[in-house]
């Protein structure tokens, strides 16, 4: 690869772009692939199939050639409602695991920037804070508040929206509590059901950061089913 | 698994040719059967026979090193390898999973 290509492909992380690196493992040719940009002349008789694998977020060799496809999907959308200790150690876990994280609270003195150094931070009221995000079944939410003023209505957004995860903490008893509430508002039984409640895998574990492993355990595993 | 915008291997690979040193990048292309690690995965590797990064959980990233170390002496620009399941006479260089991997290598130029 030339370092020219390496350093593009870096600029293109750092903005966050979607790309491919598509690769001729033949002559040794490789090159950045973007969605409607023109492709490279020795590339582009295999401008539809590297668009499929591209489309399908897929990595691998297209089949009876030499060119290999590698895909760089953006990272996906996780709101955490709570700037808590336990959101503290989420953000810690979720570093490496491609996840983007923003954080809701309107609660000025737990969302700081010294607790949360390098984290997108709203310090509004779900309602408010959501009009600032691009959100939709790709993203995930993680409620943490167990404040039915802050959460509900961040769960609320979360089912409109139809995320792929949503997921609430609290003791069964404050869940029962939160699907009846819902119930009352109007929502059905699905929509309170894809509510994960009590959240996280069952792990055992008591601590801030055991409960945030489980947390982000059953995240990963929900992404891994989309 | 998709490729993680966080994994930062080719931001290390540029840091290391930043300080002068011959760097043969080395991705996962190809699997059978069940392998370590999917598709995608990365390593680097210097002249030195440094390292940085992962193709399989352990199994063949010596072999990696040594085939890097190798084309960069031949001054070839890439290769590509493929490692299969392990038997009595390559220990070293087998996957003990049973999987089989092709992994294709080039230098960074």
């Amino acid at each position: 690869m030339q370092l020219e290509t390496l350093q593009e492909i870096i600029k293109k992380k750092i903005n966050k772009s979607e790309f491919a690196i598509i690769t001729n493992l033949e002559t040794g040719d490789s090159e950045i692939f973007e969605l409607n940009k023109p492709t490279g002349k020795n590339f582009e008789k295999y401008k539809d199939q590297i668009n499929g694998f591209y489309k399908n977020k897929k990595n691998g060799i297209i089949e009876n050639t030499n060119i290999f496809v590698e895909t760089y999907i953006r990272p996906i959308k996780v709101v955490i409602v709570g700037a808590v200790h336990i959101a503290q150690y989420l953000i810690d876990y979720a570093k490496s695991l491609n996840f983007e994280i923003t954080v809701i609270d309107p609660r000025g003195y737990f969302a700081t920037k010294q607790r949360f150094p390098d984290i997108k931070i709203i310090n509004k009221w779900p309602d408010e804070a959501f009009k600032e995000i691009d959100t939709n079944s790709n993203t995930a939410l993680i409620a943490l508040t167990h404040d039915p003023k802050i959460d509900d209505p961040a769960l609320q957004h979360a089912i409109k929206k139809k995320f792929y995860y949503i997921g609430a903490l609290g003791s069964k008893k404050t869940h029962n509590n939160r699907c009846e509430r819902l119930k009352n508002a109007g929502y059905n039984e699905g929509e309170i059901d894809s509510i994960k409640g009590p959240i996280g895998i069952k792990l055992g574990g008591k601590s801030a950061p055991e409960i945030a492993l489980s947390i982000i355990a059953q995240l990963v595993s929900e992404t891994y089913k989309k | 698994m998709k490729n993680s915008f966080d994994e930062k291997i080719l931001e290390e690979a540029n840091d290391w040719v930043k300080a002068n040193q011959k760097v043969v990048l080395a991705t996962v292309i190809q699997t059978w059967g069940s392998s370590p690690r999917p598709t995608g995965s990365r390593m680097i590797v210097n002249e030195n026979g440094d390292f940085s990064g992962s193709v399989s959980g352990g199994c063949v990233e010596s072999a990696v090193v040594r085939e890097c170390i190798g084309i960069l002496k031949e001054n070839k620009l890439f290769k590509k390898i493929e490692f299969k399941v392990s038997n009595e006479s390559a220990w070293e260089v087998g996957l003990a999973c049973g999987g089989e991997i092709a992994v294709y290598i080039e230098q960074i130029n």
